[in-house]
């Protein structure tokens, strides 16, 4: 297996404060790949700082063979790295086909001067841009809402919109921030079909923050485990779930 | 009264409300649909009309050419204000832009060589040469009336003003109907979601300041050539806040709102002139003026608390989070 997401000794500092402290681990092309811990432990953090929003202090951060720890957030996010966020943040205020919509790259007519002097090569990227958003509100069942406006949309529903956005920029690489959160338990099993499908399907790797357990065991091929801003263990659901450091972290002073 | 009530009086609020119009669309783009707190509408409005008098007067430009340079230094202002202030965060940049149109302002008032100081631009040219900067429009303004048969040069600028402003309104409304201002919106309801989406927030929120300030420069021309005379007093940030009163009466995001809004405040501001009967003859006929912003002030109250969206808004998209 090859990597497609390698990070080298990454330091992350709020002032004095280590939020991520020299984290070292690799995401294998085509996983899911659960990342837990405590509270605390820098998953979000390490989050951000993978998808751009914050500089490392120090240390690599290498996708498919290039660095990107130096390309802010949207240059990340076009080189195929797209994070969604706790919650899903959707644009409530924009219907779920216009939300679909802003998931493109390189639309001509996202730029002003493409719109002015190009306009029929904008009309056409729009047009297929329509297609594929189409597609994708059916994949995730969501066809029938596509005019009504995102904030309408329960909390579940969020979650597919996100995810379908996130599946129009084509992405080699998905993070994901917590997607069971606020998920009624109706819609999990459906959102975990979804993200099988999209790995089986489109061949895209998911790196995924997760306090579920039972949901990481069930989806995740590799399990990374974080405690205090470092990589406390490294392995299969099993191997993890037996790990000795593991149980400390997370059950700590209740033992 | 009988005076103030003809029709060239409201031809002029017309004009002026035509003026608010393109200066408040400004802001609409800003705020309305890119979100920048922008309090310092009014230094590009001085930027325009300035750049334009001085290569006119000083350097005997056409003023058909002064005029889009005007409005150029305007949108170069402001995309020079946004390279080291737009990623601040939306509260320290609104404090900046205030400062930056005051800072304009100082300038004009003091740098008289080139400004004309305090005494605006009658001072722009040398000693005893009269210093006119609106020759060719007066001509053109003219040209105009005689075409149209017109025969009141305030009804005249009154179709000139609202021609360019529909104009404006209308290139406005489709450039957001494009998937640029598509993504100018989504940059306004949540940068992160954007930038995570690849979209360079920093490129539109920049294009944005940049666009609305030439907007305001185009304003600050209007306004030149209607008073054919002004002075650094003239962008006072009191005129900022006539915008922003404009855009709040009106509605945010929606191009249409703005011209509405300035039509409504500009006639009452100027029909408040006409309350000269009690209990507003108790005030002396000068301190009458202010009773204007008062009233101004207790609509908007009694909007914001009524009717929160504005006359256009949309009340739905407000409340959705």
């Amino acid at each position: 297996m090859t990597s497609i997401l390698e990070l080298e000794d990454v330091v992350r500092t709020y002032g004095a404060v280590r939020a991520v402290d020299g984290t070292t681990f690799s995401v294998e092309q085509h996983s899911v790949t659960g990342l837990i811990g405590p509270n605390g432990a820098g998953k979000s953090t390490l989050f951000a700082t993978i998808a751009g929003s914050l500089k490392p202090t120090s240390g690599r951060i290498v996708f498919a063979g290039k660095r990107i720890d130096r390309k802010p957030a949207h240059r990340v996010a076009r080189a195929g790295v797209v994070r969604t966020y706790q919650g899903a943040r959707v644009l409530t205020r924009m219907s779920v086909l216009e939300n679909l919509l802003l998931g493109t790259k390189g639309h001509p007519g996202e730029r002003l001067t493409g719109t002015v002097f190009r306009p029929r090569a904008s009309r056409d990227f729009e047009r297929r841009t329509r297609v594929r958003a189409a597609d994708l509100l059916s994949l995730v069942g969501l066809e029938a809402h596509a005019h009504a406006y995102a904030g309408t949309l329960s909390g579940g529903q969020r979650k597919l919109l996100d995810l379908a956005r996130v599946l129009m920029l084509e992405p080699s690489l998905v993070l994901l921030d917590e997607p069971m959160a606020g998920v009624a338990p109706a819609l999990r099993g459906e959102l975990l079909q979804h993200i099988l499908a999209m790995r089986r399907d489109r061949g895209i790797t998911f790196l995924i923050v997760e306090h579920d357990l039972d949901f990481v065991m069930q989806a995740a091929d590799r399990v990374v485990v974080m405690n205090e801003g470092r990589v406390l263990a490294v392995g299969t659901p099993a191997d993890v779930r037996a790990n000795e450091d593991v149980v400390d972290a997370y059950l700590g002073a209740a033992r | 009264m009988s005076v103030l009530a003809s029709g060239g009086f409201w031809a002029f609020v017309g004009v002026v409300a035509g003026i608010y119009t393109i200066l408040t669309l400004g802001l609409q783009v800003q705020f309305g649909f890119a979100g920048l707190l922008n309090f310092g509408q009014v230094g590009f409005m001085a930027l325009g009309a300035y750049t334009m008098a001085i290569l006119v007067v000083k350097e005997g430009w056409s003023m058909w050419l002064a005029a889009p340079l005007g409005v150029a230094a305007a949108a170069v202002g402001g995309a020079l204000l946004g390279l080291p202030t737009l990623r601040l965060r939306a509260d320290y940049f609104a404090i900046v832009t205030i400062a930056f149109s005051e800072i304009i302002r100082y300038v004009a008032t003091n740098e008289t060589s080139l400004t004309g100081g305090s005494q605006g631009t009658i001072a722009l040219g040398s000693v005893g040469t009269a210093s006119q900067y609106n020759g060719a429009w007066t001509t053109f303004q003219t040209h105009v009336q005689h075409k149209l048969g017109f025969s009141s040069a305030d009804a005249t600028m009154l179709v000139i003003v609202w021609t360019v402003a529909l104009v404006l309104l209308a290139l406005t409304w489709v450039a957001l109907r494009t998937p640029w201002g598509r993504v100018l919106r989504a940059v306004r309801d949540d940068e992160d979601a954007a930038a995570s989406l690849g979209k360079n927030v920093f490129a539109y929120k920049l294009q944005a300041l940049a666009l609305g300030a030439a907007l305001a420069g185009v304003a600050g021309l209007f306004y030149a050539w209607e008073f054919s005379f002004f002075s650094p007093d003239d962008f006072e940030p009191l005129l900022t806040f006539f915008a922003w009163m404009i855009l709040l009466l009106g509605g945010l995001g929606r191009v249409w709102a703005v011209p509405v809004g300035a039509g409504v405040f500009g006639f009452i501001f100027a029909g408040t002139r006409f309350l000269n009967f009690p209990p507003f003859t108790w005030v002396a006929s000068d301190e009458r003026a202010y009773i204007r912003l008062i009233i101004i002030g207790l609509i908007i109250l009694v909007l914001v608390v009524l009717r929160p969206q504005g006359l256009l808004g949309n009340r739905r998209e407000m409340v959705l989070e």
